[in-house]
């Protein structure tokens, strides 16, 4: 084995996909955590006396995020007050292992934890989702319901930030997919390390730069404990195009995930495109780019026994979210909110529940 | 975190990346609706003889008239590719240069042959330059013709070279002499890429052409794309591979095929009863570089999803380069973006080089440490200006003399 580049005089244990350095153990330890400081430090991604959700799913990224964070705020004083943020799909065999994974973390870095269910917000488990919808497309209501469910929680935590632990892989892998959609509003914003999703809490991410692999090699090397297992309802594959490609990209070149964040940080849209705007929903306030956003249209679905509603043509749902409301004037038959099966829009029922009439004390802390 | 569904489009994936199924095809043409038809374009349309001919026409016509970049009696340098869309570019201009044609071309195209087919032995490459001569002949127009290793070797022999035109032996080994053998297949696709676009810009200014031709079609420049945004030129996006490269301020390139695809050329050919040559090529390993994979990749979607190479081209389109920008790089000659105070992912990665690379000295505290780190990044951190992020990564692997 050669000897660490960092000339400490110690064998090498790895070879950094980053730059192809080699180092040992404790000066790759000391690198990753400084790389991560300057991360946070030069894109000035918190101000002190603050508070920071960070988006805890039990996984390598966010075990490794919440044990770096929480030790550059000790090392280098950021006096940020860290807690954990989990989401509960309700995917028996899945979730329910991985959020022990998660208590595990809340205790062994001494952080509290909220845990939000989808049974909380919206009413559903994902299980139940499955039930409806079949095994094909449920990845687009889990997908939508955590966005939003994050959110969500990170405004009832009144934190000042939200961080995700969204790796350079992953930005890499978006910026190919949204070239390969054409979709231009994304590609302009996906390589941003901090987002504002309407509510005023930034979404940060503070491993932006660092690769996959370096991320596996620091939890495995520090022997942390994270889940590591895909989710029981079999991916989609869609990102599939984009991640296998990215994969064998890797192969050739690692620096390349690199190169495609740079191009992605230094594209520029051109000023005669058109490019959707941001507005709110119009039935529960949530950031969107349609008059209704994504979740309240899929929950209509659900609540209404059409799930099928909202996996399609966006003109066909605003179609049918047209006539059911004209229905409802007319008809007026309505047996409440267990009603399933009336036509009515609007009301309480198929909201998701507002922030400020969740009570803190129903949910698991 | 499980990253699946993110993106609320997961469900769309049939609708835009929709595979190709069999569709119903009308039996005549769908422009007249008399004839009989004979020709499937997009799996879906179907054309007969004559309307897909004109159609193909207007098209090409149609991308020169829509920039309205050439005028009369301009002289435009044509760079002639062994293949269809080389040969259909021939046909393109000869048949619209003629004095019947509706809507005549008004310029007068040079042709260039870039004898770069290193792989063949010199019998080969000469048998192909002769083939070459007399495909363009039938086309009644005068072949140009240099030598790539002989142009990178001394750029400054230009109008030798272009009269001269020796096929010798060595020119495998100048090329070696010029280009870094030990660099990656990546970074010597890309120098040669860049290289070859300065040959094309000092030939067309020797020639005093304003334009010059190149003979690329829909995938390649799906592929140079994607290959691009891999290498971190993002940036360029526009010049490279949109219609028209304006980095110099003399000659523009021109890209007339970008929006055809390998079928279309070759039943246009097909219909003409044009013969292309061809070249014996070699095997490429698609995981050899990135250009390769990118090739493959690219392919394997025109097979499966033609529509996904059509939405990376126009996402293309709709990105532009920053105006306000007076730095170029000295390699590419592409603008340099200005970054200001936004930490970006090369300054991470010089950042993690420099860790990487410094003794951690244990006598001092963790701050100091990373002080100590940080102010040495600020003080190398402004060093080779002039070179764009791609290029100085190719410059650290090759060593252009």
């Amino acid at each position: 084995m050669p000897s660490c580049s960092a000339k400490c005089g110690r064998n090498a244990i790895l070879k950094r996909p980053k730059t192809s350095d080699v180092l040992c153990k404790e000066c790759f330890f000391e690198a990753f955590e400084n790389e991560v400081h300057f991360t946070i430090t030069r894109a000035k991604l918190f101000t002190p006396n603050t508070t920071v959700a960070i988006a805890a799913s039990g996984g390598k990224d966010s075990t490794v995020l919440a044990y770096v964070l929480k030790l550059l705020n000790e090392k280098y004083d950021y006096r940020l007050k860290l807690l954990l943020l989990s989401i509960d799909e309700g995917i028996t065999g899945y979730r329910d292992d991985s959020l022990d994974t998660v208590k595990q973390n809340r205790d062994d870095y001494e952080m509290s934890l909220k845990i939000l269910s989808y049974k909380d917000l919206y009413g559903w488990t994902m299980d139940e989702i499955v039930a409806e919808i079949g095994r094909k497309n449920n990845c687009t209501f889990c997908g939508v319901f955590r966005r939003q469910a994050l959110d969500r929680g990170a405004n009832l935590l009144k934190v000042d930030y939200l961080a995700t632990g969204h790796n350079a892989d992953d930005i890499a892998e978006t910026v190919l997919m949204n070239i390969l959609r054409g979709d231009l509003a994304r590609l302009s914003r996906c390589t941003s390390i901090i987002t504002d999703s309407g509510d005023g809490i930034p979404r940060v991410k503070p491993l932006k730069y660092c690769y996959e692999k370096e991320i596996v090699m620091y939890a495995y090397f520090r022997k942390l404990v994270y889940f590591s297992t895909e989710c029981v309802f079999a991916p989609n594959a869609y990102r599939g195009h984009a991640r296998v490609l990215l994969k064998d990209l890797e192969k050739i070149d690692p620096t390349v995930i690199m190169n495609i964040i740079h191009s992605g940080e230094t594209m520029k849209v051109s000023e005669t495109s058109k490019m959707p705007k941001l507005t709110n929903c119009t039935r529960c306030g949530y950031v969107s780019s349609q008059e209704i956003c994504k979740a309240c249209v899929l929950l209509e679905g659900l609540n209404k026994g059409l799930p099928r509603l909202g996996i399609g043509k966006s003109s066909k749902v605003k179609r049918l979210l047209k006539e059911n409301e004209e229905k409802n004037k007319s008809s007026g038959i309505c047996r409440g909110e267990e009603d399933k099966t009336c036509l009515c829009s609007g009301t309480d029922s198929m909201k998701p529940v507002k922030i400020n009439e969740l009570v803190l004390k129903e949910l698991r802390i | 975190m499980c990253s699946v569904g993110d993106d609320d489009y997961d469900n769309q994936a049939e609708k835009t990346m929709r595979k190709e199924s069999g569709i119903k095809l009308s039996e005549t043409c769908n422009k007249c609706r008399v004839e009989k038809s004979c020709v499937v374009l997009r799996g879906k349309d179907a054309y007969c003889k004559n309307c897909f001919l004109i159609g193909t026409i207007h098209k090409f016509k149609a991308s020169l008239g829509k920039y309205r970049l050439i005028q009369t009696n301009d002289r435009v340098l044509v760079w002639y590719k062994v293949g269809h869309p080389s040969t259909s570019l021939l046909h393109f201009l000869r048949s619209g240069l003629d004095l019947m044609a509706h809507k005549r071309l008004r310029f007068q195209p040079l042709i260039l042959f870039i004898d770069d087919q290193y792989h063949l032995n010199v019998d080969e490459r000469k048998l192909l330059l002769e083939q070459v001569k007399k495909e363009v002949s039938s086309f009644d127009f005068e072949l140009h013709c240099i030598s790539f290793a002989d142009y990178i070797t001394d750029p400054k022999k230009l109008p030798e070279l272009v009269t001269t035109n020796i096929i010798s032996e060595d020119d495998k080994e100048k090329l070696d002499y010029v280009i870094n053998k030990k660099a990656s297949k990546t970074n010597k696709n890309d120098i040669k890429r860049l290289l070859r676009r300065q040959l094309l810009i000092d030939v067309a200014k020797y020639y005093k052409c304003k334009f010059v031709f190149t003979p690329e079609i829909s995938v390649d420049i799906a592929s140079d794309l994607l290959s691009n945004v891999s290498l971190g030129r993002g940036s360029h996006i526009s010049i490279d591979t949109g219609f028209c490269d304006d980095r110099d301020t003399e000659v523009k390139i021109l890209k007339p095929l970008r929006l055809f695809d390998m079928k279309e050329l070759a039943f246009y050919n097909n219909h003409n009863n044009l013969e292309p040559l061809s070249v014996r090529q070699i095997e490429v390993n698609p995981y050899s570089s990135v250009q390769d994979l990118m090739t493959k990749f690219v392919t394997d979607l025109q097979v499966n999803y033609p529509a996904t190479v059509t939405t990376i081209l126009k996402t293309g389109d709709k990105l532009s380069l920053n105006k306000h920008i007076d730095v170029h790089c000295r390699l590419c000659k592409g603008p340099i973006p200005e970054i200001g105070d936004q930490l970006t992912s090369q300054q991470s990665t010089n950042f993690s080089h420099l860790v990487s690379n410094e003794f951690l000295d244990y006598g001092i505290t963790r701050q100091e440490r990373f002080q100590n780190i940080s102010d040495k990044f600020d003080q190398n951190s402004d060093v080779n200006d002039s070179i764009c992020y791609s290029c100085s990564s190719i410059c650290n692997d090759i060593c252009v003399k």
